[in-house]
């Protein structure tokens, strides 16, 4: 049906796109080939229908006419003919339609599998500028519009070509002043059609400005509402709405009377040509130009001739569409990836290493102009507990993020046991260390699996369930209906934040890593859970190279080496005392929180 | 679905209008072939083939004429179904977006906010949709459909049924293909979610997948749903293939089937020539709207659903019911007391709070403290009435809250919440927010207070600088110091801090909190808490242990006498500092 398609998106670089294209549908160029030349043909035999159609009522009136009844015969050979290519016409259009169903569900495939692959390849501070909401609609809405309409838009192009092509030339091949006056009403109100579109996008583009701006306050409303309550605001909010709400009504039945009036007017003009068809046919029959079985082949034709020439008039739009989609896909599969790791890295395991780390000279800035870590040095014995501390937001995950390797520092380097982390191969640097992190992550499966999960698979239940043991959960795990089979689902609402953490903690010690990151949990946790986390955290701590990321200072000032963050620098390192004795932000942090005001 | 058509009574004229206007576009173009057909039998193959020109003129000038009254017909309907269907959605948006305002926070969190925003935006954009569809083709598609064979019916009464068949087949064929794709249709949306859900665990998990090297774990599991999902769209394209195919093939069929039956009668009867001409378009207008009806069918249930969702909305009635009149006169020494106060929430079992009782008075720091899910974050919602008490009553300044008008209660009470929210507007606006009159001064002296001045006067147009929605352009800690800026502007009688300090650094929150002793010295302070160095100095601080009141009084009885206020006081201080209070306290 005629009127707006698509939401008039367009793409930056058509052209590149386009381009980028032509690898990605190589593997299913045979298939898409093949079907184009089989709708190319499906086409063609259907064509023939009207005119043969036409036949019949000829050769039936002019016989009657004659007096010699109903030639039976010819009518049946005819009617036969009709039957074969409809029949025909329509097992290869089937199987056009499966090939390229199944090109799109080819091809979306192994799109969704390419942007999975990619988000494992990309660089941690990739994911610092792109929002998760916005890789999300990528790997759907877009991947979906690229696949389903890709396919279905290349067979329609060459269905509507051909139809025009061939519905013109059988006109043609009746009557030539029939036809001018086709050619002439139908494109004529095409171009019509187009101009009223262009100008309906100026109300559809309001349209969708106005709605997402109205979406916008909803969502801060309802968020606010609290707020809004308590200041008896609901009149000057609600006010405020209705003004907008207007706004959208007026953007709204614009948008939509614009981009419907394709519709009443190829009506019109198509109905005009019906008409005058119907007069000139009758005329021309009277003259004995045209044969009555021509007239009424040629008034079906026209009926056809209308629907190939508004679809192509909308390809355009369709295809831009379908390039903005696929723009947005490709941004994701080209973005920069993370450097591949060397072929001749220094190999390590976990079992081997001792645990010394050291950190030489090291500078990092997430952002060029603002740098975080500025020449930090500092050497870490063998089972020695490190705690990283400061005011939120002072980025004490820094020194995680480097140490695991998710961001690479600008100058220096840390090694473990004296080799260079950057030297050797990413995964193996990440097997040596456990981590427990403030945003207890599980996913969506059994416990037991969940608990698995750094060590792999092949590792005995029996270890799983002394972790659990140690890390204090089996009474917990017990009360559960399914025990460690027990499914965790997104949101786990049968499992608390605490619990959360001491999962975590003991997929730490399946893992057996000789290494820990730990990120203290901080409110949220009732008072006895914490004292369970705590147990559990020190156990895990034990004999291994710990980093523990503080919140609160009471529980590191043990610590072999405290290092102070603010504002994203490290300014102070050492051990507890001899920071009190510095006098320095430390010890305001530390007196702050403890000493009588 | 189609209840959402009681919108249309205000505009019933207007849709009157629509429906005479749809009626006469069909009627006009359905004259045509009937038109057509008398041309080519009485004038065409009048006089034994010799024809008559003047009535072929004559009739096809009634044809331009019906063309014409058509047109009018289309553009008219098109008009006013846009218009309504504008009407109808702008009118549910309101109603909607007002009864979601008056809701009391326990409707809100029977539906969670997120689900109240997608009902408001994405749930009424769809009904308002399908509604335009509903009034523009689904008007036009059943009267298009009885038009054509009211006519043919009139025209070859012996050849109905012909039309009778193709609508049966057509019909079968797309019930059976609907029927069995639809199953595997839910798999795929099923299985869509799922890859969705995966996607969304490797971006969120990104580190812990990577901290364990889990990727190809990751991948693996991924691959198992999406290889599902090819095989589903396998399956469905070899049905749905068939569709376009058969529709060809019934249209094509039809046609044929006209001509051939036509040329049968003709020898009988010479005006079946016309007749067959005709018939076979109507047969093609009636499979048509039948096509047409069958896409809207499958879009109906769909809306349905956003419908469903909008009328629960709209079915909900607010528990909370506020007075006219009431209260609101300001007076020297405000007060808030909890008598014997127990709560639950709806359909729960448990009590969140039990038999609470406690006055706190002016001039004084009340200060709630106690594990998640002892229940103070409730206790201090009761207060602003979000909840509404289940035994027991809560006074202020000595009248009970159900007494007060709306007005009246917020007047008097400046409530921070835990994350400090801005509306999109100026930094003046959020301040002022809850002042009916603008007050530079008080506004100045608001942010001074609140610690917000030297960060506001950094920004471009200081306090005419812009707050983008929810105020996501400035950071979380001025976020709070704007919401507590906001509440120091009001000058309430009543402060509320529901754990509003954890977003400031220790420096700042200590500050703040010594800059809003003189303006709260007339005023009730209840601040709720999860430290204990937060609360220390409060004259009263009331412990809650699973929604009861376990101990009651200043910080140095409470350490040496409340088992409940020992335990938090040992999870957050040192060994030492612990038993160094502990022992300050016996002393």
């Amino acid at each position: 049906m005629p009127g707006p398609r698509g939401n008039g998106q367009k793409p930056k670089n058509f052209k590149k796109t386009l381009i980028r294209f032509i690898p990605e549908i190589k593997p299913y160029r045979t298939a898409i080939i093949v079907s184009v030349m089989l709708s190319a043909i499906s086409v063609l035999l259907t064509i023939f229908g009207p005119m043969l159609l036409g036949m019949i009522t000829t050769s039936a009136t002019t016989s009657i006419a004659e007096g010699k009844g109903i030639l039976w015969d010819e009518i049946i050979r005819l009617v036969v003919t009709l039957i074969v290519l409809y029949v025909t016409s329509g097992i290869i259009g089937y199987i056009k339609e499966v090939m390229l169903m199944r090109v799109s569900a080819k091809f979306s495939k192994s799109m969704r599998e390419k942007i999975l692959a990619k988000i494992s390849r990309l660089p941690m501070s990739y994911f610092d500028k792109v929002k998760i909401g916005d890789v999300m609609s990528r790997m759907t809405n877009d991947v979906d519009s690229v696949s389903m309409e890709l396919a279905s838009t290349v067979a329609d192009i060459v269905t509507s070509v051909v139809t025009i092509i061939g519905i013109l030339s059988m006109m043609l091949m009746i009557s030539i002043p029939l036809s001018l006056i086709a050619i002439i009403a139908i494109p004529v109100s095409t171009i019509f059609v187009k101009r009223i579109a262009d100008k309906s996008q100026r109300y559809f583009k309001k349209q969708r400005t106005i709605l997402g701006e109205l979406n916008s306050r909803i969502e801060e409303d309802y968020t606010g509402q609290l707020i809004i309550k308590a200041n008896t605001h609901e009149k000057k909010t609600l006010a405020e709405f209705t003004d907008a709400n207007e706004k959208l009504y007026e953007a709204s039945w614009k948008s939509q009377f614009f981009g419907g009036l394709p519709f009443p007017i190829t009506h019109i003009f198509t109905h005009l040509a019906y008409v005058l068809i119907c007069m000139l046919g009758g005329w021309f029959a009277i003259l004995g130009k045209i044969t009555i079985g021509n007239v009424q082949a040629f008034i079906q034709y026209v009926n056809q001739f209308n629907r190939p020439i508004t679809e192509v008039a909308q390809l355009s739009a369709t295809i831009q569409q379908i390039a903005a989609a696929a723009e947005r896909v490709f941004e994701f599969l080209d973005a920069e990836e993370e450097p591949r790791d060397d072929e001749d890295a220094i190999l390590v395991s976990p079992s081997e290493v001792v645990g010394e780390v050291e950190f030489h000279d090291v500078n990092f800035s997430y952002d060029k102009e603002k740098p975080i870590i500025r020449n930090f040095s500092a050497k870490i014995e063998p089972g020695m507990q490190v705690a990283i501390v400061g005011p939120t937001g002072a980025g004490k995950t820094t020194i995680v993020n480097l140490l695991m390797r998710f961001y690479e520092p600008d100058s220096g380097y840390i090694t473990i046991d004296g080799e260079p982390i950057r030297d050797m191969r990413r995964a193996d640097v990440r097997k040596l260390f456990g981590m427990v992190l403030q945003d207890t992550w599980l996913f969506s499966d059994t416990i037991m699996n969940n608990l698995k999960y750094g060590a792999g698979k092949n590792i005995p239940d029996e270890e799983v369930k002394k972790a659990v043991k140690t890390a204090g959960i089996s009474h917990f795990i017990d009360s559960l209906p399914k025990g460690l089979s027990t499914t965790i689902d997104e949101d786990s609402d049968n499992i608390s934040a605490g619990e959360k953490q001491l999962l975590t903690i003991a997929r730490a010690m399946v893992a057996n890593p000789p290494m820990m990151i730990l990120d203290e949990a901080t409110s949220n946790v009732d008072t006895r859970t914490e004292k369970m986390i705590q147990d559990a955290f020190s156990k895990l701590t034990k004999g291994r190279t710990s980093f523990v990321i503080a919140h609160r200072l009471s529980t590191i000032r043990n610590a072999d080496l405290i290092l102070v963050m603010k504002d994203g620098n490290i300014i102070e390192q050492g051990k507890h005392e001899d920071l009190l004795a510095m006098n320095g932000f430390y010890a305001e942090l530390y007196n702050s929180q403890f000493a009588d005001s | 679905m189609f209840k959402m058509l009681r919108y249309l009574r205000p505009y019933y004229l207007q849709a009157i209008v629509l429906v005479v206007s749809v009626g006469l576009q069909a009627y006009g173009v359905l004259r045509l072939p009937t038109l057509m057909s008398q041309i080519v039998n009485d004038g065409v193959m009048a006089n034994n083939g010799a024809g008559d020109m003047g009535f072929i003129i004559f009739t096809g000038a009634r044809m331009l004429v019906w063309t014409l009254i058509s047109a009018l017909g289309a553009l008219s309907s098109s008009y006013f179904s846009a218009k309504l269907g504008a009407a109808i959605g702008r009118d549910i948006r309101d109603e909607m977006f007002k009864k979601i305002l008056s809701f009391s926070i326990s409707e809100i969190d029977n539906f969670s906010t997120a689900s109240l925003i997608t009902r408001t935006t994405n749930d009424i954009s769809t009904v308002q949709q399908t509604l335009v569809m509903m009034l523009s083709m689904m008007l036009r598609a059943p009267i298009m459909a009885i038009g054509a064979i009211f006519e043919a019916v009139q025209l070859a009464p012996d050849m109905t049924w012909i039309i009778a068949l193709s609508v049966t087949v057509l019909l079968v064929l797309i019930i059976t293909i609907l029927s069995i794709v639809m199953p595997k249709f839910m798999l795929y949306q099923k299985l869509i979610d799922k890859v969705n859900l995966l996607t969304r665990e490797n971006l969120t998990g990104l580190r812990v997948i990577r901290a364990f090297n889990n990727e190809d774990y990751e991948a693996r599991k991924f691959d198992k749903t999406n290889t599902k999902i090819r095989k589903t769209d396998f399956f469905i394209g070899t049905v749905m293939g068939l569709e376009s195919p058969l529709m060809m093939f019934i249209f094509n069929g039809t046609s044929l089937l006209c001509i051939w039956i036509g040329v049968t009668l003709l020898e009988a009867d010479g005006t079946y020539l016309g007749k067959m001409m005709a018939f076979m378009q109507y047969a093609t207008q009636v499979i048509m709207s039948f096509l047409f009806l069958a896409v809207l069918f499958v879009m109906v249930p769909r809306a349905s659903v956003s419908a469903k969702r909008i009328e629960e909305v709209l079915g909900t009635k607010p528990k909370i019911v506020w007075k006219k009149q009431g209260g609101g006169d300001r007076v020297s020494a405000p007060s808030v007391e909890f008598k014997n106060v127990s709560f639950k929430y709806a359909g729960a079992d448990d009590e969140v709070l039990s038999n609470v009782s406690f006055v706190a008075k002016a001039g004084e720091t009340t200060a709630f403290i106690g594990s998640t899910g002892s229940g103070k974050s409730t206790l201090i919602n009761l207060i602003p009435r979000f909840y509404d008490v289940t035994e027991g009553a809560v006074l202020v300044d000595g009248i009970d809250i159900r007494e007060y008008s709306a007005k009246g209660l917020m007047k008097k009470i400046g409530y921070v919440p835990q994350k400090g929210f801005l509306f999109s507007g100026t930094v003046k606006s959020n301040i002022l927010f809850g002042v009916d009159v603008e007050d530079e001064k008080r506004m100045k002296e608001a942010a001074e207070i609140a610690q917000a001045s030297e960060f506001i006067s950094k920004l471009p147009d200081k306090f005419d600088a812009k707050i983008v929605e929810a105020g996501t352009n400035v950071s979380g800690g001025q976020r709070q110091r704007l919401s507590i800026a906001r509440v120091v502007a009001k000058n309430p009688e009543i402060y509320i801090f529901d754990d509003a300090f954890s977003a400031l650094d220790m420096k700042t929150d200590k500050k703040l909190r010594e800059a809003l002793k003189p303006v709260t010295k007339n005023s009730v302070t209840l601040i709720v808490a999860q430290r204990v160095s937060t609360i220390r100095d409060a004259e009263q601080i009331v412990v809650l242990d699973k929604g009861k009141v376990v101990g009651k009084g200043k910080h140095k009885d409470l350490i040496r006498d409340c088992k409940a206020y020992q335990e938090i006081c040992e999870s957050q201080l040192s060994e030492e500092e612990y038993r160094k209070e502990l022992e300050d306290a016996r002393a």
